[in-house]
């Protein structure tokens, strides 16, 4: 029953934004044209990632965690945040509300995001007879990937279209924006450096997902309170 | 106004860019179908039991392909087979239990042997297990000689198969049959079905070395013969390769003849004699191909050997070489053989003794080369280890014959017998103390190179149906055969008569590690109960509590709409 397992492990990674969709007002509102825009962005942005990891990047045999790659990589990985912003400002939406703009754009490249680097392996590997924990374990992943660009998404928004905030929030905001942007990079440094197995690296990314959900609703807020 | 011709546009933009789109995505569907899901995370490489018809009675194991669940030997009393695959380790093996299966004719998905890393061709040397390499020629006997209507294959044991046994051991134990709804460990061969090799060839290897003609004399030149058969036949012919039966005898054979061309080469050494080496193929089916050799050969020169020394097992014996002949032992001929060997022996340090089986003219079988010889009044002799003559497809390459068993000084130690009696009989020396072989001399026996071809013989499986007519091994023996006489050639015929090979001896078993049904039907209650709470979640923190309510009561707030 193996493509059985495939199915079950695409409705894990892929099932979540379909529901996010249908479940909240963006449906209603026919949000669909942004998440589209946003997964395109992600789409250039991804390439430009790419070419940029290729040019900059040294392949070492070892995995050996290189502070200097891996600050390389990093910065790399704001390319992410510029695109975001790209799609959060600068491309043209129908008339939505800020609210749901930014879920839209958040959808849309989370959306992107598990395609893109989660399907082909999924495609792949699920459907083979062997059994593996690895293709639920991604799944999960995918799902606190959703959560986390969705925050980010929310933190950029508040950041670039929100003009009056309350100044002791903006640090706050960048510093969830930065840990969040920089999330890759964490992951990676305890897969290799600590040792953790996927499924640590796994749980430990849902909490803090959550956790991080939790204070971007919360700044959301907080900063919508002056314009009520 | 404007907004509407808008958005008809983008929509008819929109259907066109789809349109375009379709055969490039169904070309991407396609290729991406086509991936190849070898993902087991265990491949072994496995050697299937020989399938064989002797006039159309079938043997061995009749069947080729598996995809079953693996079971061991720890299952419950009374518990169904047929659809899983037996492990058995050599070491765990009850023969009795394994013949009770078979006679009765019991439905088992499929065999699985597991032999010790000691049997592999080109293994390391071990300490002796004498009591396994018994256990295991008794299996072989009880395989090759029965009719199994299940796969059976051979593996050697490694980390990732003692792993698997004991998973399998520990589940079996539980009492938890590995099904299709119960997960476990899939073993899945995939290979076509086994057909009939169409014409199987028997290639016979004949290297002749001229002896040097007195002047005014028009005679033809007596010939002295020696033969060996290189061919073998085992349970699993992939791992057939014969190390003492019969590659001692080949590599045997291939000394004397460098030998004789050492001593042939100087016109003043060549002696009176021609001599004749043959390399015959066929040997485990009644030395059929020494028969259609000595056909094939010219009457008169059939008629011009002397005699033919036959060399069969001299690898793996300590103190006494055995002469089997059918001949009489009062003939004058073999008493004059004899004593040329056993004097020769004295010098040397060991015995021989001489073993008379007469010819039954009736009985198809012929157990001995030199009975073909004899069959068409020739004399000759079979120069072995073995006291006794073996049964029909026994002792021809069985999985136990591998080369840490065979002794190169005991080939070496036949060597020097067979060379040096034919020269004291080819120079007229018989009875004098005179060694012409010693030891430190140009003549000398070389022991490299008795082991080099041994050791390469002996990581060559050589059943005679599968070996193709321009094989490496056939061109290699060709080679070294036109190294040292002075004419090759070559015999190919097709190996008819009572026996029908079947092919696919060897294969890749994939083993892979499956969650049962009931795993993937509880993942996706999970699943849907957790996308569910999801949407739930989802409606009641954006749009409130009523909202979720009303979802599950549209139709009957439409109706109430319409009313």
């Amino acid at each position: 029953m193996t493509l059985f397992h495939f199915f079950n492990c695409a409705i894990l990674t892929f099932g979540p934004h379909a529901v996010y969709y249908s479940a909240t007002p963006l449906s209603e509102y026919d949000t669909l044209g942004t998440s589209v825009k946003a997964a395109v962005v992600y789409l250039a942005t991804a390439l430009v990632k790419l070419v940029c990891l290729a040019t900059f990047l040294q392949v070492s045999e070892t995995e050996v965690f290189d502070p200097y790659q891996e600050a390389l990589k990093a910065m790399i990985g704001f390319i992410d945040v510029a695109g975001l912003y790209f799609a959060l400002a600068q491309l043209t939406h129908r008339n939505i509300s800020q609210n749901h703009k930014f879920q839209a754009v958040g959808l849309g490249w989370a959306f992107a995001d598990s395609v893109l680097h989660r399907l082909a392996p999924l495609w792949v590997g699920a459907r083979g007879l062997e059994f593996t924990w690895d293709y639920v374990l991604q799944g999960l992943e995918a799902n606190a990937n959703l959560v986390f660009t969705i925050s980010l998404a929310a933190l950029g928004s508040l950041m670039w279209l929100r003009k009056n905030k309350p100044k002791t929030l903006i640090p706050i905001i960048y510093t969830c924006a930065v840990i969040i942007a920089t999330m890759p990079s964490i992951t990676s440094y305890l897969r290799r450096v600590m040792g953790w197995h996927f499924p640590k690296v796994v749980g430990f990314e849902l909490m803090t997902s959550l956790v991080m959900a939790f204070i971007s609703c919360q700044l959301f807020i907080l900063c919508q309170r002056p314009s009520l | 106004m404007s907004e509407d011709k808008n958005s008809k546009h983008n929509r008819h933009h929109r259907s066109t860019l789809f349109d375009s789109m379709y055969p490039l995505v169904a070309l991407t569907l396609a290729l991406v179908a086509c991936v190849e899901l070898c993902d087991a995370a265990t491949v072994v490489d496995v050697y299937r039991l020989i399938q064989y018809d002797i006039s159309g009675a079938p043997f061995g194991s009749r069947f080729s392909s598996l995809n079953h669940h693996a079971a061991s030997l720890s299952f419950h009393p009374g518990a169904d087979l047929s659809r899983s695959v037996l492990i058995l380790p050599l070491r765990d093996l009850d023969l009795a239990f394994l013949q009770d299966y078979i006679s009765q004719k019991q439905s088992l998905g499929g065999l699985l042997i597991l032999l010790p890393q000691m049997f592999r061709p080109g293994g390391n040397v071990i300490s002796e297990t004498l009591g396994l390499r018994r256990l295991l020629g008794q299996l072989e006997k009880l395989l090759i000689h029965s009719n199994i209507p299940f796969p059976v294959y051979f593996a050697f044991e490694n980390e990732e198969t003692d792993a698997m046994l004991a998973d399998v051991k520990k589940n079996d134990a539980l009492g938890q049959q590995a099904t299709a709804t119960t997960g476990g460990y899939k073993l899945v061969i995939s290979v076509s079905e086994p057909r009939k090799i169409a014409s199987p060839t028997i290639t016979n290897i004949q290297g002749w070395l001229p002896g040097s003609r007195a002047e005014g004399d028009s005679n033809q030149l007596p010939t002295i013969a020696v033969v060996a058969s290189y061919d073998t036949f085992g349970a699993a012919p992939a791992l057939s390769v014969g190390s003492d039966s019969n590659g001692s005898g080949v590599v045997a054979l291939l000394e004397v003849a460098r030998l004789f061309s050492t001593l042939y080469s100087n016109p003043k050494t060549r002696g009176r004699y021609n001599l004749l080496f043959a390399l015959t193929s066929g040997g485990p089916y009644n030395y059929e191909g020494t028969q259609k050799w000595l056909k094939s050969l010219d009457q008169r020169m059939r008629e011009s050997i002397d005699y033919a020394i036959c060399l069969n097992s001299v690898g793996s014996w300590d103190n006494e070489l055995l002469v089997h002949v059918s001949k009489p032992p009062e003939n004058a001929y073999i008493k004059q053989i004899f004593e040329g060997f056993s004097n020769v022996a004295e010098d040397l340090g060991f015995q021989v003794s001489l073993k008379h089986k007469k010819i039954n003219i009736s009985n198809s079988r012929v157990a001995w080369e030199h009975e073909q010889f004899s069959r068409l009044r020739v004399t000759a002799a079979t120069v072995s280890g073995l006291s006794a003559p073996p049964e029909l497809l026994e002792s021809a390459g069985s999985l136990s014959d591998t080369r840490q068993h065979v002794n190169e000084d005991a080939i070496i130690k036949g060597v020097k017998l067979v060379a040096e009696s034919l020269a004291r009989h080819i120079y007229g020396h018989q009875g004098k103390d005179i060694q012409i072989f010693a030891d430190n001399s140009s003549l000398a026996v070389n022991p490299f190179y008795v082991r080099s071809w041994l050791d390469s013989l002996s990581q060559t499986p050589r059943v005679a149906p599968f070996l193709s007519k321009n094989e490496p091994l056939i061109m290699a023996l060709k080679k070294e055969l036109e190294d040292y006489t002075a004419e090759v050639s070559i015999q190919q015929e097709s190996l008819d008569g009572i026996f029908t090979f079947y092919d696919s001896t060897k294969a890749s078993l994939n083993i892979y590690q499956v969650a049962s049904v009931t795993f993937d039907l509880l993942l996706l209650l999970v699943l849907g109960s957790y996308l569910i709470m999801l949407f739930s979640f989802l409606v009641i923190t954006t749009r409130g509590l009523d909202d979720l309510i009303s979802i599950f009561r549209r139709p009957p707030s439409r109706k109430m709409k319409m009313a």
